[in-house]
């Protein structure tokens, strides 16, 4: 039987080559855009005003008569409404934040 | 046999030619892909907001001595804050040096100035950062005017207000008329300054400026027909300071307001009605007085035609110093005053 | 004369590898179009750093006496009830316009308190500029406030209030 004369097929296959790779690169660069974050995106996610609002209620209320149920009021407001974990004491002087993201941990606050 | 001659066949010249023109073509696509990845207008609202934390959340650097009573060169980080605690308080000094083109220390030249101090990065960007005050429906502005399409951040502020004394000088005199001399002394007494807490309502004469007028001067002479006749002199203002229970002289006090004029004039000067004092924070940083008190005493001589005059006058040797502080009823405490900062960057 | 036409197979091969990488090469220029997500978000940055800087500014009393005494605009609207002043002032503070654009904010604004006995979280609505329609991209800002009022069926206390504002661009 005749052999078929594929001397030839290397200039084909590169072209196939070129082809493909140009390919990769496109879906790489189309999959980068959506994937990664943007600048806005990360300002927006970490919760800055949060935890300074947060913070500044706690230091600057420390001489109310009802510092428990003001606690239980905050803590609970806080998981409702921002699902936020808040736990504080003013004794001991400590503040715990997590909001599933960002974790803020801050002991021996003084006012 | 094989064919090793050496030559190509021209048909195979003519396949390869064709395949090497179309790759080469399609090469010069590829860049065609990548040049949208480069989203400008995304950066130049990062680039603002960035600019808008810096300025309205931080007081600069360096902070103790701040950055505006220092030269230019001195001056690394720009920031309007009060204090680190104080973030979207302003401080009134800090916006002045920020946005004037006057200023003893040095003015601050657009764009270079700024950009290695509050926009930062290599790329050149331009910018226009204007801080309107509402309260005084004033506009300052640093910048460029704004082109079409910039990115752009709003931030609400308030702006720490000056505190100022003034003093009705009849509440203040001597018991009897027995003296020809006066001394009114001022104290401000830096430890008890200190015990307001939160930097946006505290009076801390070595950040702000002070300033102290007094007024009717004329009126508190006794005899009221003579009273037009009689020169009052304000000799000297003296600064002590208090430390470790000794009082020592510092230094002198040259430059007070006589009355309506629009410069200050050294004493010993003549005095119809009112004097007016403006101690630059500068003023009270040299004395690093720390927590000690100053003492700020005016000295007044009273003559008739030449010969000295016994009456009543602006005097409390008798009694204590005017006291400086949040308590006094006629010292008006900082207040905050709302404004607001807009910053475009392209 | 012999035609020697072996070598077309060169050419032919040539002319087909140039044709599939064009033709690759057409499609894929074309088809990736480079759309920048993140271009909402930047108008949500904006807006929720406004928000909060507007509910920040109420709630900050004005000179050293009102600080000691715990007043401030917000935390007096919220105690009397004056729904409407809070409506005027926080749109004086988003709708100001210096040398900027002008803008047109809208909001929706509610606070939440806690019932201390049976431990339940109620949301009081306050004020809106105008009723949301549900088609609006909406932010969120929030703030604390200490107050002292009452939260039904509990009686008026010092409590802690999340006041919650929602704000979207017409």
């Amino acid at each position: 039987m005749a052999r078929l004369n594929d001397d030839a097929q290397w200039i084909v296959l590169m072209g196939f080559l070129v082809s493909f790779s140009f390919f990769f690169l496109a879906l790489v660069i189309n999959q980068s855009t959506i994937v990664g974050q943007t600048t806005a995106e990360s300002v927006i996610e970490f919760s800055k005003n949060d935890i300074r609002d947060i913070r500044d209620v706690i230091i600057t209320n420390t001489t109310l008569s009802n510092l428990t149920v003001i606690n239980n009021d905050i803590t609970n407001i806080s998981l409702s409404c921002k699902s936020a974990v808040v736990y504080y004491n003013n004794e001991d002087h400590f503040i715990h934040y997590y909001n599933g993201v960002t974790r803020y941990n801050e002991r021996n606050w003084t006012v | 046999m094989t064919d090793d001659s050496g030559t190509l066949s021209i048909d195979f010249i003519a396949g390869f030619t064709i395949f090497l023109l179309a790759f080469i073509w399609v090469l010069s696509m590829v860049p065609g892909l990548l040049v949208n990845l480069q989203g400008y207008t995304i950066d130049y609202d990062a680039v603002a907001y960035r600019t808008g934390v810096i300025l309205v959340e931080d007081p600069g650097w360096p902070a103790s001595p701040p950055w505006e009573s220092q030269q230019n060169f001195s001056v690394t980080r720009f920031g309007l804050a009060v204090s680190r605690d104080t973030p979207n308080i302003l401080s009134q000094e800090k916006v002045d040096r920020f946005f004037s083109n006057t200023s003893v220390y040095g003015a601050f030249v657009y764009p270079d100035d700024y950009h290695q101090r509050v926009i930062f990065g290599d790329y050149p960007y331009r910018f226009n950062v204007s801080l309107l005050d509402v309260e005084n429906n004033q506009l300052r502005s640093v910048g460029d005017v704004v082109p079409e399409g910039y990115g752009y951040i709003r931030r609400v502020v308030k702006i720490k207000g000056l505190s100022n004394a003034t003093i009705d000088a009849p509440l203040y005199k001597n018991p009897d008329n027995n003296v020809t001399t006066h001394e009114f002394s001022i104290l401000v007494n830096n430890s008890g300054l200190k015990e307001q807490k939160n930097p946006a309502y505290e009076i801390d004469p070595a950040r702000d400026q002070i300033m102290v007028n007094i007024t009717d001067l004329r009126l508190t002479i006794s005899n009221q027909t003579q009273a037009p006749s009689v020169n009052i002199t304000l000799t000297n203002i003296n600064v002590y300071k208090l430390d470790g229970g000794i009082l020592s002289l510092v230094r002198t006090f040259n430059t007070p307001y006589i009355d309506e004029n629009s410069s200050t004039t050294q004493p010993p000067v003549e005095v119809k009605n009112n004097v007016s004092l403006k101690f630059s924070p500068a003023f009270f940083d040299i004395l690093n007085a720390g927590s000690s008190p100053i003492f700020i005493n005016l000295s007044f001589n009273l003559n008739n035609g030449g010969s000295s005059y016994y009456s009543q006058f602006l005097n409390n040797t008798w009694s204590s110093p005017f006291d400086y502080d949040y308590d006094t009823p006629e010292v008006t405490q900082p207040r905050l005053r709302d404004a607001m900062v807009e910053v475009a960057v392209w | 004369m012999v035609k020697n036409d072996n070598g077309q197979l060169y050419t032919i091969e040539g002319f087909a590898a140039g044709l599939i990488m064009v033709i690759t090469a057409y499609l894929v220029v074309n088809a990736t179009s480079v759309y920048t997500a993140g271009d909402t978000h930047i108008n949500d940055m904006q807006l929720e750093a406004l928000g909060s800087d507007a509910l920040r500014m109420m709630d900050i009393p004005i000179n050293a006496t009102e600080s000691d005494n715990r007043h401030s605009d917000l935390r007096t609207i919220i105690e009397n009830s004056q729904f409407d002043t809070f409506r005027i002032k926080f749109l004086d503070y988003t709708n100001e316009s210096g040398s900027g654009p002008g803008h047109d904010i809208q909001f929706n604004a509610s606070y939440t308190c806690r019932d201390d006995s049976s431990n339940d979280v109620q949301s009081v609505q306050m004020v809106n500029s105008r009723n949301l329609t549900g088609g609006e991209h909406t932010v969120r800002s929030t703030k604390w406030v200490i107050v002292d009022i009452g939260c039904p069926p509990e009686a008026s206390r010092e409590r802690a209030v999340l006041v919650e504002v929602l704000l979207w661009r017409d």
